[in-house]
């Protein structure tokens, strides 16, 4: 069974293209399967129009989870876009 | 992974404003890292498409890893395919997608290193999308 890691943190933005791109791009390149979830919506990390879908914005709690062999790398990858992405909105 | 070419993107629209707009978005979504060439109008500058700009796009685009190709609308399909038959032999997928959901999905997924079939195929996921 694959380790399977999660991490939550709390928009200081909006989750916006650019961010949303941001956060794809990074969980492309990793091997686990990387979710999001924000409000009791999840969408796949890898597609960037399924986190665009997820309207996240400031003050939201997001859950960020990984299942596979470079889970924590890729939870921790993806919690610090969430943390300083969402910062400069767009 | 980074050092690997990454699949380019050929944004076939019949309005050249359309095409580098949708260029310009999926290049700042992805981090601009992916080559997207935006070939729209005819050779005029009019509302229509170019086989010469398709062309230009699909060498300009190609860095070996492939080329994925999104026409905006059905006519411009038969442009495409008309060079592609002059040009067998590149490697080039036509992807029947959105093509401003399927423009961003396509660069962000080259972004992150999918290869040509991978890439083609997150533009036509980009249909099933939803924006609500």
């Amino acid at each position: 069974m694959p380790a399977s890691y999660e991490q939550q943190i709390t928009l200081a933005g909006d989750l916006h293209a650019r961010p949303a791109g941001a956060l794809a791009v990074a969980a492309g390149r990793f091997a686990s399967a990387v979710s999001v979830t924000a409000d009791g919506r999840t969408a796949d990390a890898k597609s960037v129009l399924g986190v665009m879908g997820l309207g996240a914005t400031s003050g939201q709690h997001v859950t960020v989870s990984a299942a596979g062999p470079d889970a924590p790398e890729a939870v921790a990858a993806l919690i610090t876009i969430l943390s300083e992405a969402t910062k400069v909105g767009g | 992974m980074s050092a690997a070419p990454a699949v380019g993107i050929v944004l076939v629209s019949h309005s050249a404003e359309l095409a580098q707009g949708a260029a310009h978005l999926a290049g700042q979504v992805s981090g601009g890292t992916v080559t997207i060439i935006a070939a729209g109008g005819t050779d005029e500058g009019d509302l229509g498409t170019s086989a010469a700009k398709v062309t230009r796009g699909l060498r300009l685009a190609d860095s070996g890893a492939g080329v994925v190709v999104l026409p905006d609308l059905g006519s411009a399909v038969l442009t495409v395919r008309a060079v592609l038959e002059d040009h067998g032999g590149q490697s080039v997928l036509l992807a029947d997608a959105p093509f401003v959901e399927g423009a961003v999905a396509a660069t962000v997924t080259a972004a992150a290193g999918g290869d040509i079939k991978a890439v083609a195929a997150a533009a036509e996921e980009a249909r099933h999308a939803r924006k609500l």
